[in-house]
């Protein structure tokens, strides 16, 4: 952002760089950092986003069958909630270079974890121990509970009429 | 604070950075590296090895959810989307409470700067205390992590039968029956009586020597009935949909309990939240002993680096809200 930052910060005797760069960072160029406003701006569209995410937990959401737009979308507003905070809160919107140096790296470290970690989805059940397999809870074990419960909801109408 | 407080030998080819200033001129001298403060760079540093820490917890808990092959909804383990939706608003504020305390000490408002620093601690303790009464809920019916206290059992098998008969087995269970069985019906509320009934067809279908799968389910209905499908978002009944299963109305029962898929996800919620929730722990802590500082310009870096560790921990819950929650 300012050139005298990227060299490094110059230190005179008996300071240290943090003293240095203290002086720096208050000398030239606190203009246009922050502010009131924009932390309030930026709070409200935290909420607002929050707000959005939890539409899609709400009768409101128009895609309730279709589960996967829900989480598109509500990644999508995550991502940019998170953005908006190590932009404005973690002021890295108004840092030196050096923030590329420490954030892309471990950005990228992050994604490729996740990314090497997806293909174990569809590999998870296709070697279970026999243990597993006898207590693995499936989906007609769901179907057989969902029936149950209709059966007493039908029973618990028919003793109210 | 930093290396300064350590006396190095003096050396006029040394470039670390650190003379001791008694010769009396001024010696300019140029340090490589990146050009931001030591306890800044070793936050960032910090930071990036925590982005790594719970992106691999992320990426654990998509692979169990997506590759299991059944999953509870948040309402079969009384997940509540209002109340983490709540908590998310409550770690924001605290995220802007924290700048805010940084811009009043950089402009020498100590008083000011304080008086943001202990909302910040207060909304973090909110959180927690959320945090804690929402376990308490998951432990109320029984979910735990770990067997010896949790009643989750995946599928309403015969090793279900046979756990709910051995806890009806029990001898304390056996004299709190009869007494139940013994209680004249005018000394129950109606909720207790229909409830009586029903855990007598509970007792005779787990003892029953041609019990049927459908039976079992039955009985798990009973104890502790799933949400059913349309219940789902409208909020009728104070219980979150929830019908009122045996353990709800007489919780010293304590019956195993079938949710289909919930030990993994007892699992990976309570490591997950657990971990967000020591990080909002150790954050409280910092800024508890901050307190007792002067929150001045001088002592304004301390403040932006635990003020870069709570944004970070306020990113964490930003994701791990919808994919607890909401998924």
């Amino acid at each position: 952002m300012s050139d005298h930052h990227d060299h490094g910060p110059v230190t005179r005797a008996g300071e240290t760089a943090d003293d240095a760069l203290h002086h720096a960072e208050h000398g030239g160029h606190d203009h246009g950092h922050g502010g009131l406003g924009v932390y309030l701006a930026v709070f409200l569209a935290l909420c607002f986003l929050t707000t959005m995410s939890f539409l899609t937990f709400t009768p409101y959401w128009p895609w309730r069958d279709q589960p996967q737009v829900g989480w598109a979308f509500m990644m999508a507003v995550s991502c940019t909630k998170a953005l908006l905070v190590v932009l404005f809160f973690m002021h890295v919107i108004w840092e030196a270079n050096w923030k590329y140096v420490l954030t892309i790296p471990a950005a990228m470290m992050a994604l490729f974890l996740v990314i090497m970690l997806i293909p174990d989805v569809g590999m998870r059940n296709r070697m279970v121990s026999q243990e597993r397999a006898l207590h693995m809870a499936r989906p007609s074990d769901v179907r057989l509970m969902e029936e149950a419960g209709a059966a007493r909801e039908t029973a618990a109408h028919g003793a109210a009429h | 604070m930093n290396a300064s407080a350590i006396t190095i030998p003096h050396d006029h080819g040394h470039s670390g950075g650190h003379d001791d200033g008694h010769h009396g001129h001024v010696h300019l001298q140029y340090q490589p590296g990146l050009p931001l403060s030591r306890g800044k760079l070793i936050m960032w540093l910090f930071l990036s090895t925590e982005i790594m820490f719970f992106a691999a917890l992320l990426g654990s808990y998509v692979v169990l959810r997506f590759g299991a092959p059944v999953w509870p909804k948040p309402h079969h383990v009384h997940l509540s989307e209002p109340i983490g939706a709540f908590n998310t608003f409550v770690l924001i504020c605290s995220s802007v409470t924290i700048v805010l305390a940084l811009e009043a000490a950089k402009a020498s408002k100590t008083g000011l700067a304080k008086f943001w620093m202990l909302l910040t601690l207060l909304l973090g303790s909110l959180f927690l205390g959320i945090k804690a009464y929402e376990y308490q809920a998951k432990f109320s019916h029984g979910i735990y992590p770990v067997h010896p206290r949790g009643l989750i059992y995946e599928r309403p098998d015969l090793y279900y039968g046979s756990a709910v008969r051995a806890r009806l087995g029990e001898p304390a269970i056996i004299d709190r029956l009869k007494d139940l069985d013994e209680t004249p019906a005018d000394q129950l509320t109606a909720e207790q009586r229909t409830a009586r009934t029903s855990l007598q067809q509970v007792r005779k279908m787990v003892g029953s020597p041609d019990q049927q799968p459908f039976d079992l389910a039955v009985v798990a209905d009973q104890i502790m009935p799933l949400p059913t499908a349309h219940v789902g978002g409208d909020h009728d009944g104070g219980h979150n949909g929830h019908a009122r299963g045996l353990n709800d109305i007489f919780p010293w029962l304590r019956l195993p309990i079938v949710i289909p898929g919930g030990n993994m996800w007892a699992s990976t919620y309570f490591l997950l939240t657990g971990f967000h929730a020591v990080h909002v722990a150790v954050g409280l802590l910092v800024f508890a002993i901050l307190l007792g500082y002067t929150l001045g310009p001088k002592n304004a870096p301390m403040i932006e680096n635990i003020g870069l560790y709570w944004h970070f921990v306020d990113l964490v819950w930003i994701f791990l809200f919808p994919l607890l929650y909401l998924f």
